[in-house]
């Protein structure tokens, strides 16, 4: 019966993965796996593995996100300037 | 399987397929808005689930997401915010809604744990997932006007 919580977890996972991979914006890809690592965390907890899950959520919640949306801003912006200079 | 883990699933599976949809589909405010709902949905359920498995250590994980969801949903609010002041990405129903919840799972399990330190640390995880939760809204919502752009 335990093992109920276990497919639901891993179920979320594949679909939260498969639809990150689907995306075509950066950014929206970012919201995506920012959904997924928290997940992760949830999943190795539930696969009692709490230190794990500690830096897994460290990283994909907030970590992983944040170098993702600067990078492209960071294109954006570099984009921009040679479309203004040409 | 106990009532806590039992609660722990449905939480998960509810809360994670709502925001699953909500951040795959629509405006990218409805999906920075589920992104918001991820926190307010897990830390419930890993603080059920600490109580669940009887494992009082894995509070500390409901711990850290309380305090880094609002901070990664921070994160969106200040880099998209060109697409979000196009829109209006405010959802208030649903943030009391996901405050109510949190509040419940942190009261029932002050009950069950009874007071101590652990109540304490309880208080201090709900508190910050509450107040977290609001001020990552109404930073979507535009309330913060003047940290905009950068």
């Amino acid at each position: 019966m335990a093992d109920a919580l276990i497919v639901v977890v891993l179920l979320l996972v594949a679909a939260s993965a498969t639809a990150a991979v689907a995306q075509r914006d950066p950014a929206r890809q970012a919201l995506v796996l920012s959904f997924l690592g928290t997940l992760l965390a949830a999943l190795f907890t539930v696969l009692q593995a709490p230190d794990v899950g500690l830096s897994q959520l460290a990283v994909g919640s907030a970590l992983t996100p944040l170098l993702i949306m600067l990078c492209v801003r960071k294109i954006r912006r570099r984009g921009r300037s040679k479309e203004d200079a040409r | 399987m106990n009532g806590w883990i039992l609660a722990a699933t449905v939480a998960l599976g509810g809360g994670g397929a709502a925001a699953l949809w909500g951040v795959t589909t629509g405006p990218p405010a409805r999906r920075v808005i589920a992104q918001n709902l991820t926190t307010s949905a897990f830390c419930p359920a890993l603080l059920l689930l600490a109580q669940g498995y009887g494992r009082p250590a894995y509070v500390d994980l409901a711990l850290l997401l309380a305090l880094l969801g609002p901070v990664g949903t921070l994160v969106f609010a200040r880099l998209l915010s060109d697409d979000l002041s196009a829109q209006d990405a405010s959802a208030w129903g649903l943030t009391w809604t996901a405050a109510v919840l949190g509040a419940a799972a942190v009261v029932a399990l002050c009950v069950a744990v009874g007071p101590g330190r652990a109540m304490v640390k309880l208080l201090v995880i709900g508190v910050l997932l509450i107040g977290g939760n609001v001020i990552a809204s109404r930073a979507l919502a535009g309330g913060f006007r003047g940290v905009r752009g950068g």
